[in-house]
């Protein structure tokens, strides 16, 4: 039945697929590894993979390119991991727009070929040139063009499922979009693009009050503020030169009076980050949501810990916030200032903030997270009775929420 | 397995897992992690970890690499990867893990014969019997070893072309040994500094300067790899290393060559070895520019070029994963709508022409230049 997937079995592959860019200490030290990884190349073999692991009564895992850091594609209790790599298909509907994408499609990819049609992307994630379509959607993320176009889900027209019950497409994206695969694995979505326009960057060096007031005045496409913390990371590991101070970029088709250079060069650098690891090496990092009207009053807060933060200003006065802190994780006596991810949640929820995501580490954050979290959960144990899909995300589970709970009191 | 090398034990830490090095070639076929520069540099963490061994099948993986250092221009947090990769094979060597049954054939032809084809050392010099070539002089032509037994037409077009320029060079003839590149690319290093020890010797006594050389590999062996193993082994290492390439670039600049038009459309294959090794990509293009042809670039080039998929000891380990890399290199080209496939080493002409199955005419710069100098 599934002898036809290519998968392996070996340890190292099981090793290599057990992981995503977070490196926690010691907690992950009880994590199981994957039992296989396998890698569908089409919708059928996904629904003969989730017969498969429902009569056996195996926990499946969904993986994009596990660019993120909360756990979602981490096989904690063992399993198949489900990599999408081989699903990288896409099409453009360009007289409606749309762009058909399978789960394992990488967005800058589908980005480029866009370009060529004279259209674009509305949004898409920061980690772009290795990210995809199924792994943004199962975290509901936000990133480039999220002033404008708000969460991925947002620009999502509909989107085909696979689940224990077999195949459902559907535009109402609540019971999946930002679920990690808890509910199903995304096998193909219609998502809308724009077309095509020049933009510039500019660049503003401004107090995070300004910055606000510049993002929000009109309509821009996005727009991003470094922390002077963050540039003198930046600078320090790159051997760049960028200006140390607090600066604002904004990225919009109108002309405005902000250093065009400047902007430019950082907008460029837009997807790399976490170039900062180098002076660690690795970092400690901490991602919260918060209205930007409370923004100061946490970036104080952070910088307070000495850490470097960018900001993504998204729809409705919403900001998207991640701070970092070098950190040598060969140091043994490291392990503390991973509690720096906990320490800035409680100051953002102290604000009125809440984490970006909840994946693995922060399910225990869910019932706040998710507005709906109680229709959700019923709607989990309705198709997944047995807990397979992705167990131990989103819907608090075993011990690990209640771990972290307890580091986070005592962070 | 213990791993001793520093730079190793420094760098793999630094990695964020973003998987922008997923333009690997190699993993871009596969598919599987272990293939994928992340996937082999968490493998060596995992290893340092003490989480993890090397496997057979992880060590093979491994070695699924042309090590293009497509990886290195994308990585986010500037790992100098190739050298990466170079250095966690010669740790697999070193601790008996490694070479590859193939790789391991290629060093015992090297060590009789001096080249890795296992020819015989005394046929080394046989393309060059016609031209009587010196044996001393302060520039040296290094043929290596893919031009001097599989693609003689280079070594034979870049003579030519020296004498029309009448350049005062010298060869070494049969005593010219395999510059080490498959070794050192390999992890086999030790046959390589023998190499260098012996080539240096030589070039010692025919009292070279200056080495010239028409093969990519060898020029970012001699250059860069030299350099560093002269620093290594205490040596005083001053010698000018320059490819054909940027010869032909500075004559045609000069006025000193003149070159008859070539107005075909054509478009060119940066070897990894000259461009993202050694960053030369602008003087192969401004040659081809000078006689007024078309270049068309394809979807990658310079520094995102698409490897042959040759190098690296993947073609001699891994033949069909190397072609497979090559047939695709050979689809962008076709993209193009070029009559000319154009590259400036011989490695990449001859597995580039055996991928094109003859769909695209394959040649090297030297032999469009050489036919086209004035004498």
């Amino acid at each position: 039945m599934i002898d036809h997937i290519p998968q392996r079995s070996d340890l190292t592959q099981r090793y290599l697929y057990s992981h995503d860019i977070a490196s926690p200490p010691i907690i992950s030290k009880f994590f199981k590894l994957a039992d296989v990884v396998m890698q569908p190349e089409n919708e059928d073999d996904v629904l003969r993979i989730l017969l498969y692991a429902k009569e056996k009564k195996i926990p499946l895992v969904a993986r994009g390119s596990a660019t993120s850091g909360y756990g979602g594609a981490v096989p904690y209790k063992g399993g198949i991991v489900v990599d999408f790599s081989r699903m990288d298909h896409f099409e453009v509907d360009e007289e409606r727009k749309i762009l058909i994408a399978e789960p394992g499609a990488v967005w800058w990819d589908i980005e480029r070929k866009l370009n060529k049609l004279g259209l674009s992307l509305r949004v898409y994630p920061t980690s772009a040139p290795s990210s995809t379509v199924g792994g943004w959607i199962g975290q509901n993320g936000y990133g480039v063009g999220s002033l404008a176009f708000g969460s991925i889900a947002e620009n999502v027209e509909k989107i085909r499922v696979a689940n224990f019950e077999g195949i459902v497409e559907t535009r109402d994206l609540r019971f999946y979009a930002g679920l990690h695969g808890t509910t199903g694995f995304v096998v193909k979505a219609w998502i809308k693009v724009k077309d095509y326009e020049d933009l510039n960057a500019y660049a503003f060096h401004v107090d995070v009050e300004e910055a606000i007031k510049i993002a929000y005045a009109r309509k821009h496409y996005s727009a991003l503020y470094l922390t002077r913390r963050y540039l003198e990371m930046k600078n320090m590991v790159s051997g760049n030169e960028i200006p140390e101070k607090d600066t604002l970029v904004i990225v919009t088709a109108e002309k405005l009076d902000g250093d065009e250079e400047l902007g430019e060069e950082i907008w460029n650098d837009r997807f790399y980050p976490l170039r900062i690891r180098r002076a660690g090496p690795g970092v400690v990092a901490a991602e919260v949501l918060i209205d930007a009207e409370k923004l100061k009053a946490y970036l104080n807060s952070v910088e307070g810990f000495g850490a470097g933060t960018e900001v993504w200003f998204l729809k409705n006065s919403l900001c998207s916030v991640l701070s970092f802190m070098p950190v040598d994780e060969r140091d043994g006596r490291s392990v503390f200032k991973y509690t720096f991810s906990l320490k800035a949640l409680k100051e953002a929820k102290k604000l009125g903030g809440r984490v970006y995501s909840t994946g693995l580490y922060f399910s225990k954050e869910s019932k706040s997270f998710y507005e709906n979290f109680d229709e959700l959960l019923r709607f989990k144990k309705s198709i997944d009775p047995e807990n397979l899909l992705n167990p131990g995300k989103v819907f608090p589970s075993g011990s690990l929420p209640i771990i972290m709970g307890f580091l986070e009191v005592l962070s | 397995m213990r791993i001793d090398n520093e730079l190793i034990k420094n760098e793999v830490f630094i990695c964020a897992q973003c998987h922008y090095c997923r333009v690997c070639p190699a993993y871009s076929v596969i598919k599987w992690e272990s293939t994928s520069p992340r996937g082999r540099v968490y493998l060596l963490k995992g290893i340092l970890k003490g989480e993890i061994d090397a496997e057979i099948t992880a060590v093979e993986d491994f070695y699924k690499c042309t090590t293009c250092g497509a990886c290195e221009v994308v990585c986010q947090t500037s790992i100098p990867l190739i050298d990466l990769w170079e250095r966690a094979r010669a740790e697999f060597v070193e601790k008996g893990k490694a070479p590859l049954p193939v790789h391991k054939k290629l060093k015992d032809y090297a060590e009789k014969n001096g080249n890795p084809y296992g020819e015989k050392r005394e046929e080394r010099a046989k393309w060059a019997e016609n031209f009587a070539l010196s044996e001393s002089a302060e520039l040296l032509y290094f043929a290596g070893c893919t031009a001097s037994y599989r693609m003689k037409e280079l070594a034979v077009n870049s003579v030519e072309f020296l004498r029309k320029a009448k350049m005062d060079f010298g060869y070494a003839g049969v005593d010219e040994l395999c510059c080490g590149s498959p070794f050192l690319r390999t992890g086999q290093r030790e046959i390589a500094y023998e190499f260098f020890r012996k080539n240096y010797e030589i070039w010692d006594r025919m009292g070279v300067e200056k080495i010239l050389t028409s093969c990519a590999g060898c020029y970012r062996t001699i250059k860069r790899d030299y350099k560093e193993i002269g620093k290594e082994l205490g040596m005083d290492w001053d010698f000018e290393v320059i490819h054909i390439s940027q010869l032909m670039w500075s004559l045609v600049k000069s006025g000193e060559v003149e070159l008859e038009e070539f107005g075909e459309q054509v478009t060119y294959h940066d070897p990894c070895h000259l461009g993202r090794h050694m960053n030369v990509y602008d003087e192969p293009r401004k040659v081809l520019e000078s006689m007024n042809a078309r270049i068309v670039e394809m979807e990658s080039n310079r520094e995102n070029a698409l490897c042959c998929g040759a190098g690296g000891g993947l073609k001699s380990q891994f033949k069909d994963l190397s072609m497979e890399i090559g047939k695709r290199r050979i689809e962008e080209a076709l993209n193009t709508g070029a009559r000319y496939l154009i590259s400036c080493c011989p490695f990449c002409k001859l597995h580039l022409k055996q991928a094109s199955g003859g769909r695209i005419e394959v040649v090297d710069l030297i032999e469009i230049v050489n036919k086209h100098a004035k004498v």
